[in-house]
């Protein structure tokens, strides 16, 4: 292996280990020093790729976002037989199911708890948001054009809504305050209603 | 001068005050006794004999700024004569970036997810919210304002909407403006109440 092959594969470890204290600890609380020892590196090397919480934190995030990206913006959803169930889809990438899913949703909450009180991670978050956005805009406009949906639905507008549920609901069911199908049930009727489709989620 | 902390000197609302600004300005984890004495013009003990610790002064401090929001809440609500202007009006005090306290709400998320009580504290807060939602939800409804829906499943669904919403507000979201939280709300309100709430702004006169 080239030395920029063994720097590569320890910022990726380093990622990945940070990814999973931030998820179990939270962002205050991690420590740099476990998570050097997690992912078998020194301390100082942690801190040479990464020299505030800040930058690690964002980098964390956007390796969390692009390995699921792949399941989320990919083409998974693609296969679906219409704009309907593609959305219906969408949605549930968008919800804390346990797993890598909710892994993503804690790490979300940590953003928007340090992004409220650190100015520099602010375009971060609003470019992992206007992803989403953009994402569901350009679904909603292609079930329109389709037409599948009804046509007067705004895209952007419902795309704001329906992420602005997503993340309400998503965070009550985060803290176990709902139950995720319950969620699920909640924002695809917002969606639908929006939509002018079957209430009933597609997947049952 | 004496040594001794004068236990009298400041009240404890003053010391409230204190810690809900410290607080929203550098998070719990941030925030030390020290500083929301300074603030308060007191001593660490003065807080520390009112407070017993950090949580309690998050709990306490997030606790006193809802007060706080109810107590304007309710007194610009009584001016109002229909049930469509008050859940107007609600909607507007909860998605403008002024009373609401979105930076301390998010904060107590955090903790929440790892720590119970906090948990138990966020829903408390959050099962208040929905009642005030759902009661002029019920008004409107004994009015004939609004249309047959399920009053706890909307403010459900509202509180659900303007905190998702409130998250996009405080990150200063360019695309996230409170004018837009507050179209977006009043969107979807008026929908499921079979009402029109977006016509006109409240508190404008004919």
């Amino acid at each position: 292996m080239t030395e920029a092959a063994v720097a590569e594969g320890a910022r990726e470890r380093i990622l990945a280990a940070a990814v999973h204290r931030i998820a179990t600890d939270g962002i205050d609380d991690v420590r740099i020093a476990r998570i050097a020892m997690d992912a078998g590196v020194s301390t100082s090397l942690v801190h040479y790729h990464f020299e505030t919480r800040e930058a690690l934190l964002e980098q964390a995030l956007e390796y969390s976002f692009e390995l699921a990206g792949d399941v989320r913006i990919g083409d998974e959803e693609g296969d679906a037989p219409d704009h309907t169930r593609k959305l219906a889809a969408m949605v549930d990438q968008c919800l804390p199911y346990p797993g890598q899913l909710e892994r993503d949703w804690i790490l979300w909450v940590e953003l928007w708890l340090r992004a409220v009180r650190h100015p520099e991670l602010r375009p971060t978050a609003a470019r992992l948001y206007r992803r989403m956005h953009e994402w569901f805009a350009q679904a909603i406009a292609a079930g329109v054009e389709a037409g599948e949906f009804d046509k007067s639905v705004d895209s952007e507008q419902t795309a704001d809504r329906v992420l602005a549920v997503c993340d309400g609901f998503g965070v009550r069911a985060l803290l176990g305050e709902l139950p995720i199908e319950r969620a699920r049930a909640e924002v695809w009727a917002v969606l639908s209603s929006e939509l002018g489709v079957d209430p009933d989620h597609p997947a049952g | 001068m004496s040594p001794r902390p004068r236990l009298d000197h400041v009240r404890r609302p003053a010391i409230l005050a204190a810690a809900a600004e410290v607080i929203r300005e550098r998070g719990l984890e941030n925030t030390r006794v020290v500083d929301v004495a300074e603030r308060a013009g007191t001593s660490a003990p003065s807080v520390l004999y009112w407070f017993a610790s950090k949580g309690e002064l998050l709990t306490v401090a997030l606790t006193a700024a809802e007060e706080n929001f109810y107590q304007q809440l309710h007194a610009s609500l009584a001016e109002l004569g229909s049930a469509r202007d008050r859940i107007v009006r609600l909607i507007e005090s909860a998605s403008g970036t002024g009373d609401y306290d979105a930076a301390l709400w998010i904060d107590l998320w955090a903790r929440a997810l790892r720590d119970e009580e906090m948990a138990g504290i966020r829903e408390q807060l959050d099962v208040r919210w929905r009642r005030t939602i759902a009661a002029i939800v019920k008004e409107g409804q004994e009015a004939g304002e609004f249309g047959p829906t399920d009053p706890d499943e909307l403010a459900l669904l509202l509180g659900s909407l303007l905190d998702g919403l409130s998250v996009q507000i405080a990150l200063d979201d360019p695309a996230g403006t409170p004018e837009r939280a507050r179209e977006l709300c009043l969107r979807l309100a008026g929908r499921e109440l079979g009402c029109d709430l977006t016509t006109q702004a409240v508190g404008t006169a004919r």
